[in-house]
């Protein structure tokens, strides 16, 4: 009987995880090194360390098919609307902050909220011929909160990387994107709208209410989660 | 035959019975004129594929558009009717992603009127079908625009009011916003050219295309047409008159009335399209009909009239209403009269085994 708990496989995510799980007393070792996928917490024979890409990770616990791993909160609701529903967020791990937000390009003077963009977004096929274009990489968090504004008129431009450059390249009008600062927005002479945060996110020990929770399983995953009280 | 089947049978033979064609468009559909249509709102329902040269098609997610766009290529203009009966795909949070619609198209009808009264008597035929006494809601798209074209406001907030139409929570905060509106002076206006020349510089500056999208003329002039719309408010009884009209609701009698008291009240002219809702309320027999009169799709192209029929557990079993804008979104040259409505198959199944 174990529980499997996901890591983010590389880079900054894994180290700061693991530097997060050593300040609650807990050792995650990865004896093959960086290639390996395989892991454990020192102590704990009973968990198993998998480590995943971090977008795996919150696939994966929707599915149920592991137990609980490190994620951050915007992939949870950009994997699927049934996400958030489908786990719950057990610590906040202190780092990863960033906010999934709205942007419009700095010289739309006349833009500055949702309803001002719900009145742009209203006429704009009958000014350009074609619908007002948003480049994302989060589209179900996008498809979400616009549909919570009452804004249908618009077409989302999957964006896999760079997606503060999409306006200038002429690809989308505006973007959706995550920032912690803001600056990187700013640069490319794009302007948050005041009330156009649409998620606050932030890395977070998630755990998936969709897995096979017997009572001997939760009871291993109450000690974890125990071991982890701030 | 097992009752079931003995009910689709009849179900074939009243959808066949509705003396127009009987349309089976392709399963496999370019999804662009759905994303045009309809937006993303829509789109996330859908079952997308790619070909090999990327171009998107879906799985049929309704009859409704190719049936449509077909007719506007064989050249609109001639009265027409469909019937179908079949599958179509959408992703739904309960229930699989392929199940059954059947419904009627009737374009370019001479009467809007007697075209929607069949729309109606074949709706009820199908639930009859199934031993279903629908409750049927109205709601009148029609009313609304006549009653917001007469309404004493400024007109810019005319659209955007109409734009709100059927979806509550947008509707509600808009009207809010304009009763919180403060009687602030305003700055001095800033002349346009600088307007132009400042929002040029800065669409120059970062980079942007002064052609494609939107140009510094088009930000300037609604810059100065909002500064003027936070000055000009909608007086505070028109938003009363607003917030007490989309408030109605209940038994369609009494609710109309209610409408018409409304209208006196406020001198407005609405007797048109309270007229054509009253009429088809006798055709629809022993049903029990409320009238909402916040209730539209969130589709730009209803006008008129738009209704549901629900079963007992509250779920809708058959919807539509007359769409008179539809045929020119999808490139028809002139306004051509549209009506129909969807039935929802299983639904039914399940609602009639109860």
């Amino acid at each position: 009987m174990t529980i499997t708990l996901a890591v983010p496989s590389k880079g900054r995510l894994e180290e700061l995880t693991r530097e997060w799980f050593a300040r609650h007393g807990l050792t995650i070792t990865r004896p093959g090194g960086a290639r390996s996928y395989l892991g454990a917490i020192e102590g704990m024979p009973d968990v198993t360390v998998r480590f995943f890409p971090a977008s795996e990770i919150a696939r994966e616990l929707i599915r149920g098919t592991i137990d609980l791993g490190v994620t951050g909160r915007d992939l949870i609701h950009e994997t699927s609307e049934a996400g958030p529903a489908s786990v719950s967020f057990a610590r906040d791990l202190e780092f990863g902050h960033a906010d999934v937000v709205i942007a419009v390009p700095e010289a739309w003077i006349d833009v500055t909220h949702m309803h001002d963009l719900a009145d742009v977004a209203s006429d704009f096929r009958s000014r350009h011929g074609r619908w007002l274009r948003i480049a994302t990489k989060y589209i179900t968090i996008t498809r979400q909160h616009f549909a919570k504004a009452g804004i249908a008129e618009y077409r989302i431009v999957e964006s896999l990387g760079a997606t503060e450059a999409a306006p200038a390249s002429g690809v989308a009008d505006i973007v959706v994107d995550i920032t912690s600062t803001g600056s990187t927005l700013a640069a490319n002479g794009l302007r948050v709208l005041e009330d156009g945060v649409m998620l606050k996110s932030e890395a977070n020990l998630i755990v998936s209410r969709t897995a096979d929770w017997s009572p001997a399983r939760k009871a291993l995953l109450d000690d974890l989660i125990g071991r982890l009280e701030d | 035959m097992t009752n079931a089947a003995y009910r689709r049978s009849q179900l074939e033979s009243l959808v066949e019975a509705q003396g127009g064609c009987r349309a089976t468009p392709p399963l496999l559909l370019r999804a662009d004129p759905y994303f045009d249509l309809a937006g993303e709102e829509f789109g996330r329902r859908l079952l997308l594929t790619t070909d090999l040269t990327g171009a998107e098609y879906c799985l049929r997610p309704d009859f409704t558009l190719p049936i449509v766009a077909d007719y506007i290529e064989q050249g609109a203009g001639a009265p027409a009717a469909f019937s179908y009966l079949g599958p179509i795909f959408r992703q739904r949070d309960n229930g699989p992603a392929e199940f059954d619609q059947a419904g009627i198209e009737l374009l370019a009808q001479p009467d809007g009127d007697i075209a929607l009264d069949q729309v109606l008597t074949f709706a009820r035929a199908a639930l009859s079908l199934y031993g279903i006494t629908p409750q049927v809601q109205l709601g009148g798209v029609g009313l609304f625009e006549a009653l917001l074209a007469q309404a004493d406001m400024p007109d810019a907030w005319r659209p955007r009011i109409r734009h709100r139409f059927g979806h509550t929570e947008a509707m509600d905060r808009l009207l809010t916003r304009l009763e919180q509106a403060p009687g602030l002076e305003r700055s001095e206006q800033p002349a346009r050219e600088t307007l132009v020349e400042d929002v040029t510089a800065r669409m120059v500056s970062a980079g942007l295309s002064l052609s494609d999208g939107r140009s510094p003329d088009e930000i300037a002039d609604r810059f100065l047409e909002q500064q003027a719309l936070d000055a000009a408010q909608v007086p505070a009884a028109t938003l009363k008159l607003l917030r007490d009209y989309l408030a109605i609701k209940g038994d369609a009698l009494s609710a109309l009335k209610q409408v018409e008291a409304l209208g006196e009240k406020h001198k407005l002219f609405l007797g048109v399209p309270l007229r054509a809702i009253r009429r088809h309320l006798d055709g629809l027999g022993e049903a029990r009909v409320t009238f909402d009169a916040s209730f539209s799709p969130r589709l730009d192209y209803y006008t008129g009239i738009v209704f549901e029929m629900r079963g007992q557990g509250g779920t809708v079993l058959a919807s539509g209403g007359q769409y008179d804008r539809l045929l020119e979104r999808l490139g028809a040259t002139a306004p051509i009269a549209a009506s129909g409505c969807a039935l929802w198959v299983d639904r039914l199944e399940a609602e009639g085994v109860k």
